[in-house]
């Protein structure tokens, strides 16, 4: 396992080879940004996909929950990065994700 | 080698050699008859600029004297045998762990509360075992008032050596007596101070518990710049719990062999009056440890005097038992008598060792000392 | 960049071995995160934790690390604070490991105000030998070793360790973990006996038994168990019985620090060392 390595211009990234499926930060994110997916090949059958990192507020609650340090969340004073601010319709996603068991509507059953 | 004469308790004689031998960390429990270890050490460890404490129970008290030679320094503690079968869970710990350190136990008459003013040598057997599982036991027993001083400063350096809890037994008799010793000065001491070893190449090459198969573990101090894990858990090289079926065996193996191939470096015994043993008729081997040992030093003289060709073979390191020199004895010598206070603890182990099931015994378990006179008849008696 | 992590753990041993989602992966990082807020060197640092899920969270931070036997962080620690008092310690103890085993020693850690900290992650169960009852379980809860419902009164932890004598004592919970790290900041800065009672959730081991699969169920429930200080003064004595205060409960900076006392000794004791020895030296001095 080697350093993380942040990429360019992104708000939130994963390492998979971590992440062990708990659903928190699709739980505690507020804009609809992650989403699980089916993985059969992982422990749990599923893995975390991050679907809208456009919506991604940078309030790092899923950093800070996730246990195995597997998601992280640009540095907005060090990066730089310019955060989107929360909409509606992001909110409205993350109620959907939340009541389709962390899933995306449209990703379900993929 | 340079000596002082010195007055003083065996109890005493105890803290002193610990402060003498570089001890920096004491942690206890008042236990009679060994709280004046405590006492005494209390006031003498500060002083050196060491720490001692007494800690809310045995239990943590020998968890605190664990953690402080874990981090790297000396450390003691002293209790009986009701305190020692508290301990067993962290002297486990402290084995499997490889952690030097060193136990006083002032035997007093057992089993549980017992007699707690009162003399045994009931703590010898749990003293090979205190603990579950397979290790070996490293137990001194000091014999005179000397020794109570001379068995502690050889204990740390043994603990040091190969790297685990060394056990030094003394009595009620020798812990609350009173009297004239002949110790080695304090320059004495502090020139024979043997550390333990430690490695000084780069932190990434470290592997504590790597090493040959009857080495000890190189357990750096703490807060140095070498930074571990240690667990009571099966480990691997690095101080990680592992349960990998070569490593575990690797482990308990070399936990066993680190101490069983190097005896020679731990026996120590005293063999007095046996130099013209030979092998004739109407010999009498005496074998006896501890307090006892001064009654039986008696006695031969009283036996000689007699015409009874007697002699005492006296084991300083108990465990693991000087096998090859007590069956030179045994087997050239047909009449053996072994006493102790307890019922047959040694006994048992130098039937183990001759071979022999004939060995006589005179055993006490009442509290009180045996005196010349009663091995001198039981010697009469059965020979 | 994002907190990097990676320096403060040993990675050769990741992925940790705690269920997903179990809290004591984010107490960790709240942990490391704190370590490193304050500047401590990794050589400075000593944790040490008990038996138990949370007793592996000692060979995953790369510092001097302890795996004691079940009960006695706060004594081992004891002994390390006191043989090093300059160095820091942490001690990470499972809520069965140092209230119910370790009760004993955790009473007399803080009754000594000696400077170390005591981290309890209090997950209401044995998480690891598979939910038997713990000193915290709610009554009524299933447990294997009480499986019509644990009868076991329970007890406030921090009202212990404040009757006890802890100088800094609080409590915070998983749901916000940037509350968690400041917390931590202010216990590890604060000299003397610092108690954290972090309730933490077992969604495996407790919660699935109990109607509560998920890890953010459990996490509601010990939501609506908890509140803030301030709001907690303001309930009703009945109210208060089933609720538990959060935030800091108590920070006295004035009590005096053990290893502080413990100088006065060493200072006394270099002045006048045991008279009552003799040796040859002196004997000769009194002829």
């Amino acid at each position: 396992m080697s350093l993380m390595k942040a990429p360019e211009n992104t708000p939130v990234w994963v390492d998979t080879a971590r992440c062990k499926a708990c659903d928190i930060c699709v739980s505690v994110c507020p804009a609809g940004v992650l989403s699980m997916k089916q993985e059969p090949a992982s422990t749990l059958g599923a893995m975390i996909s991050i679907e809208h990192p456009e919506s991604c507020i940078g309030c790092n609650d899923c950093e800070l929950t996730c246990p195995d340090f597997a998601i992280y969340v640009a540095d907005k004073k060090e990066d730089g990065f310019k955060f989107a601010k929360l909409t509606d319709e992001a909110k409205a996603r993350q109620t959907a994700i939340l009541e389709n068991n962390y899933r995306l509507p449209e990703n379900y059953g993929k | 080698m340079a000596t002082r004469e010195i007055i003083s308790t065996g109890n005493d004689l105890n803290a002193i050699a610990a402060v003498d031998a570089g001890c920096e960390f004491f942690g206890g429990y008042p236990i009679t008859p060994s709280s004046e270890v405590m006492h005494t050490i209390s006031d003498l460890l500060p002083a050196a600029g060491g720490a001692a404490i007494q800690m809310e129970d045995e239990i943590a008290g020998i968890a605190a004297t664990v953690g402080a030679a874990m981090s790297g320094k000396r450390a003691l503690t002293a209790t009986s045998g009701p305190g020692v079968s508290l301990k067993a869970e962290n002297l486990g710990l402290a084995q499997m762990a490889e952690v030097p350190m060193v136990l006083v136990n002032v035997m007093r008459g057992g089993p549980s509360t017992g007699l707690p003013t009162r003399v045994s040598q009931g703590d010898v057997r749990q003293a090979r075992n205190p603990s579950h599982g397979d290790y070996r036991s490293i137990t001194l027993c000091a014999g005179n008032l000397a020794e109570c001083y001379t068995e502690v400063v050889r204990a740390f350096n043994l603990a040091d050596r190969f790297m685990q809890p060394v056990f030094v037994l003394t009595d009620e008799t020798l812990g609350h007596m009173h009297g004239k010793a002949m110790i080695p000065t304090v320059e004495e001491v502090k020139a024979g101070i043997v550390p333990r070893k430690k490695f000084d190449g780069n932190p990434e090459d470290y592997r504590p518990y790597e090493c040959g198969p009857t080495e000890a573990a190189t357990l750096n101090p703490m807060f140095e710049g070498y930074r571990y894990h240690f667990t009571g858990l099966h480990h691997d090289g690095k101080g990680f719990p592992t349960e990998e079926i070569t490593t575990c065996r690797k482990l308990i193996q070399r936990l066993e062999d680190k101490v069983m191939a190097h005896t020679d470096e731990l026996e120590l015994n005293e063999e007095f009056m046996l130099d013209d043993f030979n092998g004739e008729d109407g010999e009498v081997l005496i074998i006896a440890y501890g307090s006892v040992s001064l009654a039986a030093k008696e006695a031969i003289r009283h036996l000689r005097k007699d015409g009874i060709k007697a002699g005492l073979f006296r084991p300083i390191t108990l465990w693991p038992s000087p096998a090859d020199r007590i069956k030179h004895f045994t087997d050239m010598t047909k009449n053996v008598l072994c006493v102790e206070l307890n019922i047959r603890q040694y006994t048992e182990e130098v039937e183990r060792v001759s071979g022999r099931l004939d060995i006589e015994g005179l055993y006490k378990v009442n509290g009180r000392a045996i005196s010349p006179y009663e091995i001198v008849e039981k010697v009469k008696e059965v020979f | 960049m994002a907190f990097n992590y990676d320096k403060y753990l040993r990675l050769e041993k990741m992925p940790t071995l705690w269920c997903w989602g179990c809290g004591d992966g984010v107490i960790l990082k709240a942990f490391v995160r704190a370590v490193d807020k304050l500047g401590w060197k990794q050589d400075d640092v000593c944790v040490i934790s008990g038996i138990g899920c949370s007793g592996r969270f000692s060979s995953y931070v790369d510092f001097n690390t302890i795996h004691t036997t079940h009960g006695r962080t706060v004594a081992w620690a004891t002994g390390v604070k006191l043989a090093n008092p300059d160095k820091h310690v942490v001690c990470v103890a499972g809520d069965g490991d140092a209230l119910a085993i370790g009760g004993n020693h955790t009473i007399h850690g803080c009754r000594r105000n000696i400077d170390i900290n005591l981290i309890v992650i209090n997950n209401f169960i044995y998480g690891l030998t598979n939910s038997q009852t713990s000193p915290t379980t709610p009554q009524g809860m299933w447990t294997v070793s009480q499986k019509a419902g644990n009868i076991d009164p329970t007890f406030d932890a921090c009202e212990l360790a404040i009757a006890s004598g802890a100088s800094f004592v609080a409590r915070e919970t998983m749901l916000d973990p940037k509350k968690l790290e400041r917390v931590f900041i202010k216990g590890f800065e604060h000299k003397g006996f610092s108690f954290f009672d972090i309730m933490s959730n077992c969604h495996i081991n407790l919660g699935r038994k109990n109607k509560m699969q998920s890890a953010m169920e459990n996490l509601e429930w010990i939501d609506s168990i908890t509140t803030p200080l301030s709001k907690y003064e303001k309930l009703s004595e009945e109210e208060q019985l089933n609720m538990f205060p959060t935030g800091v409960l108590k920070h006295d900076t004035e009590a005096r620090e053990y290893c502080d006392m413990y100088e006065d000794i060493k200072a006394a004791q270099q002045k006048s060392v045991a008279k009552h020895l003799v040796t040859q030296d002196q004997f000769k001095k009194k002829i």
